[in-house]
């Protein structure tokens, strides 16, 4: 026992190296999309330019917690992936530095408005739209019709066969919750809220549950980014996808630069580079269909095309602002959450 | 041995655990070479005062020295004294020579060395070939004898047992307390000895110190304690004393002698420093004679309620007008029976007054 | 006394002298730093102050200094013992004014930056040397409180209460102090208790709608709840499997503790996966149901029972292994004393055994309703619509609204409920005695079941077991289903990914995407473990065996930061610990601190529930044969706690390898931990890369327990075997 406690001394003070040693020739990265696709980007970036990359990979909300408690003495450079929400709650708070890349002009115009309204403090990088998704084996076994439109949502048929995240712990929730909102506005939003709330089987705690559920036979249909679901299919599920005949809501992956970084330059250069259509083509061989921003990048074929989804002008000055969405997101606990089943 | 035994000194000892006073201001000295027993009820504060010699308590006020050195801030394991402890604390998961060489070899010593003192030592008990029984292994009088061999090996300046033989049955009772005389006296040992029986009290002891409520009540040889109580509690306390009122005349001229009425009987008693007037005097159950007819001299009636025959004795219990009365008669062959009437003498010994 | 004190000098002064005052950039240990030595970055602290200009250290060597001058009054002289504590203190103190008032930016507080009217001079965190000479300050304190007679004068025991009162401090008081304060503040960090007053009185926690009305309960309700269900339901079913274990002659014993064992080698939410895969809407039992009885396939498991089932499965283990300590304590021959009393065999397991196994009970249970309360793995993954605290914490802090003053103030609601339960085991135990291990040799024999018991035993063992079987078989199988849910044929792809090794030029490439974070949750588990059951057991000994002020608080705060969970505590690690004075994050030491401290508490209750049942006169023996607390400890107190020993190794090895909440914020790329890039690939929707990893982690985890009880061995109590009793009577 002596001897164990010991050894685990020594095998203490061996750990005691600080991950990020800083010096000129290195990055840290803080990648909130699927870990394959983080990979693939560092060594793609560590191929070309030689930077030694520290990646971690989290999701976007904890990724924001872990850069508030890192404010004063931050650890990363770039924050690369994630709904857009968060990065303009970065933006707000501060977290991030103002940049204004050379790529901008490549840019979809949704990627640099998403600039121009976090005050150039982050920049779109992919875009994913919001529908549904269901199980197609299920629906055919139980006889009911494919979703079009979200006034379908509410049919007695669908009673707890529908799953969507909660809006309390996702960001996938709130983009929803926003999307109705707009296309309805906010009243008759929340009478259709309520009404679907009948129908839905759980509000899963993160954003992509109900693509795995509905893809494993959990649920029937999911309310969902669409790329999520493409890829579950792709990887032989059989799932279908469809974008809502009222229009819907989309989310614009994002990306940052962490302020007080050690490394700015290095951040700047991924960030450049992070932009380019020859690096964005690739992310499909990671099985990520999003759209890519930049216009000469071409969009995955298994994905729906953009401009075949009816989608709505997407208020992110309003509803990507902290205030709007705790107000929004205690009404709906209020009023929706914590209904009866 | 070695090293010379060494004297215990207390020098105005206190042990307080928060409100509760354990051991109030003790003063005493335990000299070199003697076995010392500390006696009283449970809860007086005997064994919080060996755990004090010991180091396993420290105290709150005064001082405590051992051979001259004061030993009052010092740990148990920097205070040469070892300890004898009721439940044995034989060490369950070491063999009976691991067990009594566990002394020397976390001094420091060699392992054969140690194993060598420690055979010494087992054979000094009697316990030789037992070396790798475990304690579970042993007889209750046999682990006994292992604890004592286990505190020997380091041959101790100071040797504490805690009610040593409240295990055992009561044969071995008597054998041991021999043997651990004999020890004391062969090997020039200091021995501390707490006991709340005050037969092996008188039986071991060179001096025996009674101790009531956290304080000394007396302390002496056995025959002065038990001749000569300085209270009632001590009277009562060693041996069985009959305490009866009594009125005490005026001294003798100057040979510390007076008149003493006990009920209807009268005695030339020594008065102790006691003023005259009403007192209490204690009266051992073995100096009152019984006899079924009256006799010549002054005699106290009674009639008895209980006999209860022990075979070198029978013991009475009878009821006179000083209340009922406590009786042991050797004369086994003439034994009388409940309801008897009897008359009761006084011996010329085990008749005390008892200050206070 | 002095040779000691002289030690703690040298160790002072080397601390002050010699190794670099602040913290390295890079490694230590490649001692690439000697190059700048004694540079402004590397210098010792007494260079600091002379040619770096940090003048605000200055007072610290000069405690130190002090401190060494005392010593020339000579070993008997009673003003050296109070002038080695002065100085200790006064050291400490000063270390940490200093440390508290500048870090990296300048001044830390705001009145100083006013006072001085500058942003202030600049420092980073504490290195080597200022851990080396604030450990030899305390210890200089201590050694002069044991002159002083404190803790019978054993400088090792006040030496050993300062030093985990000080660590528990700095890794758990002051972290978690720093993230409740937050409590009280808003958003932007200023003082708000109304906002307080409103979020903890708030409907969605303390509601009782559920009693009257179709709404839901509060979640605290919840949780209460389940915590209950579920730490008394572990807490019978390890005592079934103890009983059962040691009191029968059940065949297959080996097989049980095994069986038993599964459940706590496994990250959590790989159970709560397991249930789904067997019990969801598209399971594999209720598709057998659905098929054979025409039962209609629910979701009844997304909820409470699913919930309460996998947390069964995942902590009644925990109970058997406090358990079995303790029943395997009971003294048989109080059990023989009782059955020559005319006491049938229930009434002396009602009498006698039950009470005397209380400690065990009482602890058995507190585990199972903290490790309840405190999941998340398995509510994230099961519990549906059913809130609990501990999730609400986590998407609380990392969910949409980022309300880190909500976490708290339901963290706050989450200790009260551990306090309470502290509490509560406390006056249910009493002052009874417990002590079952004498001195005093035990020749009894273990009395077997009562028929009906040992009926009872196998029919709440049995089915735990038979679940256990079939997810394990469950989540063994997985690992080599193509596609987990959709296509069943089998495959060994999963395991390739993950951990597959080439033959290359330069010898063996671990090229599997798993094996990183494979080797370093290994390194990190192993470093762990035996610091977690050292520092356990150390403080379950001074808890049960020295007396001293403030030992009920003292027990309590170790208890803490087992209480919270680890999502609090993986953010407020990152509060106290990125700026200096003490700056860990990035490192893999404070995911060995994470553990170390999180886990303590198990070695704390399972070494406080064995050396109640161990004669405190065993420790005094050794004493008074010379033998220094130490000593005592090594040779007396550890062999006999061996079970306990076993225990808190095995525990906080296992933890420290399953551990989800509390590291996702910790985990760096260089010390990423395998649950993290677990949960990453469940996310990411690999389930069978998962479970794949979740079963090496396993099959790893069954190998260091049959070692670390293979290193550690039996407990040598001598009581007599069976076998040995019937030679004894053949014998005559």
């Amino acid at each position: 026992m002596r001897k164990m406690v010991l050894l685990a001394a020594i095998g203490l003070v061996a750990l005691a190296a600080p991950a990020n040693a800083q010096g000129s020739k290195e990055l840290v990265v803080y990648c909130s999309v699927l870990n394959e696709w983080c990979t693939l980007m560092v060594q793609e970036f560590e191929k070309k330019t030689g930077v030694k990359v520290t990646m971690t990979q989290k999701g976007s909300g904890e990724t924001v917690t872990q850069l508030r408690a890192e404010a004063a003495n931050p650890r990363a450079d770039i924050f690369y992936g994630g709904v857009g929400d968060q990065h303009m709650e970065a933006a707000e708070a501060g977290l991030t530095v103002e940049y204004r890349s050379p790529m901008l002009a490549e840019l979809h115009p949704w990627a640099r408005r998403q600039a121009e309204q976090s005050g150039h403090r982050s920049v779109g990088i992919y875009a994913g739209a919001l529908g549904f998704v269901w199980n197609s084996e299920l629906l055919a076994k139980k006889k009911l019709d494919e979703p079009k439109c979200w006034a379908d949502l509410l049919k007695p048929a669908y009673k707890d066969e529908i799953q969507m995240s909660n809006p309390s712990s996702s960001g996938t929730a709130y983009v929803t919750l926003a999307t109705i909102i707009q296309i309805m506005g906010e009243e008759p939003a929340f009478a259709y809220l309520k009404k679907l709330h009948a129908n839905i089987n759980q509000y899963t705690r993160s954003g992509p549950a109900p693509v795995r559920n509905a893809a494993r036979g959990e649920t029937t249909i999911g309310i969902n980014f669409l790329h999520d679901g493409v890829a579950e299919a792709a990887a032989g599920f059989p799932l279908k996808v469809a974008g809502p005949c009222e229009g819907t809501g989309y989310e614009i992956g994002s990306m940052s630069i962490v302020k007080g970084g050690k490394n700015p330059e290095n951040a700047r250069a991924w960030y450049d580079w992070a932009l380019t259509a020859e690096i964005q083509n690739k992310a499909k061989t990671v099985k990520s269909f999003q759209v890519p921003s930049n216009m000469k990048a071409s969009a995955p074929e298994q994905m729906p095309k953009l401009d075949q989804i009816k989608l709505i002008d997407y208020d992110f000055a309003r509803y990507g602002s902290g205030v709007e969405r705790k107000r929004i997101i205690t009404r709906w606990e209020k009023e929706v959450g914590s209904l009866p089943k | 041995m070695a090293k010379s035994a060494a004297s215990v000194e207390f020098r105005n000892v206190t042990k307080r655990y928060g409100g509760v006073t354990a051991v109030d201001n003790v003063s005493f000295t335990i000299e070199p070479g003697t076995l010392v027993t500390l006696l009283g009820p449970s809860g007086c504060g005997k064994t919080t005062t060996l755990r004090l010699i010991a180091g396993l308590e420290m105290a709150s006020e005064g001082r405590i020295m051992i051979g001259g050195r004061d030993v009052t801030h010092l740990s148990a394991a920097e205070r040469d004294v070892s300890m004898v402890f009721q439940s044995y604390a034989l060490f369950p998961h070491m063999s009976v020579l691991d067990n009594v060489a566990y002394g020397p070899l976390v001094g420091g010593e060699p392992k054969a060395k140690a194993h060598a003192m420690a055979r010494d030592k087992l054979e000094v008990v009697g316990l030789k070939g037992f070396d790798d029984r475990l304690p579970s292994e042993l007889s209750g009088g046999q682990q006994q004898r292992v604890a004592v061999a286990r505190a020997l090996v380091l041959e101790p300046q100071v040797l504490l047992f805690d009610e040593p033989l409240s295990n055992l049955d009561a044969k071995l009772r008597r054998r041991v307390r021999e043997d651990i005389r004999d020890l004391q006296r062969q090997l020039d040992l200091t021995v501390a000895y707490v006991t709340h029986d005050q037969q092996e009290a008188l039986a071991v002891s060179d001096r025996v110190i009674v101790m009531a409520n956290a304080v000394i009540a007396q302390s002496g040889a056995p025959r002065e304690l038990y001749e000569e109580p300085a209270s009632l509690f001590v009277a009562d306390f060693i041996g069985d004393a009959n305490i009866v009122p009594a009125e005490l005349g005026p001294p003798n001229g100057h040979d510390g002698t007076a008149r003493v009425r006990i009920g209807t009987l009268e005695k030339s008693l020594k008065h102790r420093g006691v003023k005259p007037g009403a007192i209490k005097v204690a009266i051992r159950p073995e100096s009152l004679t019984l006899s079924p007819v009256k006799p010549n001299t002054p005699a106290l009636e009674g009639r008895i309620a209980k006999a209860a025959y022990l075979g070198t004795h029978i013991e009475y219990t009878v009821t006179t007008a000083l209340g009922d009365l406590f009786v042991v008669d050797r004369a086994v062959d003439r034994p009388l029976d409940p309801g008897a009437g009897t008359f009761i003498t006084l011996a010329d010994h085990g008749v005390t007054v008892v200050p206070g | 006394m002095t040779r000691a004190v002289r030690l703690w000098l040298a160790v002072g002064w080397a601390g002050a002298l010699v190794l670099p005052w602040y913290a390295i950039d890079g490694s230590f240990w490649d001692f690439a730093w000697l190059a700048k030595y004694p540079g402004d970055a590397t210098a010792p602290l007494l260079l600091q102050v002379l040619a770096h200009g940090r003048w605000w250290l200055l007072p610290v060597p000069l405690a130190l200094l002090a401190a060494t001058a005392a010593l020339a009054l000579g070993r008997d002289d009673a003003r050296l013992a109070r002038l080695l504590v002065g100085t200790g203190v006064a050291g400490l103190l000063l270390m940490l004014a200093e440390g508290a008032a500048i870090d990296h930016r300048g001044w830390s507080w705001a009145w100083l930056q006013a006072l001085a009217g500058t942003s202030g001079p600049k420092q980073s965190g504490m290195g080597y040397g200022a851990l080396v000479l604030s450990l030899a300050f305390v210890m200089l304190a201590c050694q002069g409180l044991a002159a002083r007679g404190w803790c019978r004068g054993d400088a090792f025991t006040v030496g050993a209460i300062a030093l985990v009162v000080a660590l528990v401090g700095v890794f758990v008081f002051f972290p978690v102090l720093e993230i409740l304060f937050s409590a009280v503040k808003d958003n932007d960090g200023r003082f708000a208790p109304a906002e307080f007053v409103q979020k903890f009185f708030d409907r969605s926690v303390w509601g009782l709608d559920c009693l009257h009305s179709s709404l839901r309960c509060g979640v605290a309700w919840n949780t209460l709840f389940l915590a209950v269900v579920v730490g008394a339901g572990s807490t019978l079913i390890g005592l079934a499997f103890a009983l059962i274990a040691t009191r029968t002659d059940f065949p297959f014993k080996g097989l049980l503790k095994v069986m038993s064992v599964l459940p706590i080698i496994t990250p959590p939410f790989v159970i709560g996966l397991a249930m789904i895969l067997l019990f969801g809407r598209s399971g594999l039992v209720t598709g057998l149901l659905y098929d054979w009885f025409a039962v209609p396939r629910s979701r009844w498991i997304y909820g409470l029972q699913g919930v309460a089932i996998a947390q069964l499965l995942a902590f009644s283990p925990i109970a058997f292994l406090v358990l079995i300590g303790v029943v395997q304590g009971v003294s048989p021959s109080l059990e023989e004393a009782s059955q020559t009393l005319r006491a049938k065999g229930w009434t002396t397991f009602n009498t006698v055994t039950l009470p005397l196994i209380r400690p065990g009970l009482a602890n058995a249970f507190l585990l199972g309703f903290v490790e309840s309360m405190a999941d998340f793995g398995n509510p994230l993954v099961l519990a549906g619509n059913y809130e609990v605290l501990a999730t609400k914490i986590f998407f609380a802090v990392v969910g949409a609204s980022h309300d880190q003053g909500r976490a708290a103030v339901l963290a706050i609601i989450l200790l009260a409920f551990t306090l309470g339960a502290f509490y509560a085991q406390h006056a249910w135990l009493g002052r009874k005695s417990y002590t079952t291990v004498t001195g005093k040799g035990d020749a009894g024999l273990a009395v077997p079941l009562p028929r009906g018991l040992r009926r009872l035993c196998y029919a709440v063992a049995g089915p735990f077991a038979l679940l256990t079987a079939v997810t394990y078989a469950t989540i063994l199988i997985a690992s080599f289903w193509n596609t987990v849910g959709r296509d069943y044929s089998l495959t060994l792809q999963h395991y390739v990914t993950g951990f597959s090794v080439e033959w290359g030029a330069r010898g063996l490439h671990f090229t599997g995407s798993a094996w990183d974070s494979f080797w370093t949750t290994i390194q990190i588990a192993a470093v762990s473990a035996p610091l977690t059951a050292a520092i356990g057991l150390m403080t379950a000994y001074l808890l049960t065996r020295q007396k001293f002020a403030g030992q009920r608080a003292f027990e309590f705060g170790t208890m803490l930061s087992f209480a919270i969970p680890g999502t609090v505590i993986g953010v407020s690690y990152i509060l106290a610990f990125n700026v200096p004075p003490i700056e860990l994050t990035g490192t893999g030491v404070i995911l060995v601190i994470c553990f170390v401290f999180r886990n303590m508490p198990v070695g704390v209750r399972s070494g406080i529930a064995a050396l109640s049942q161990i004669d405190k006169s065993l420790d005094e023996a050794s004493l008074t044969l010379g033998a220094r607390t130490f000593a005592t400890v090594r040779r007396v107190v550890l062999p006999l706690l061996r079970p306990a020993m076993v225990s808190a190794l095995v525990y906080s090895f296992v933890r420290a390898m399953t551990a989800v909440s509390a590291v996702i914020f910790l985990v760096t790329a260089q010390y990423n931990m395998a649950t993290a890039y677990i949960v990453g690939r469940v996310e990411a929707g690999e389930y069978g890369l998962a479970i794949a990893y979740s079963n090496v982690l396993i099959a790893v985890m069954l190998g260091a327990i049959l070692l670390i009880q293979l290193a550690v061995g039996e407990r040598r109590l001598g009581r007599r075997q069976p076998q040995a009793v019937l030679a004894v009577q053949a014998g005559g």
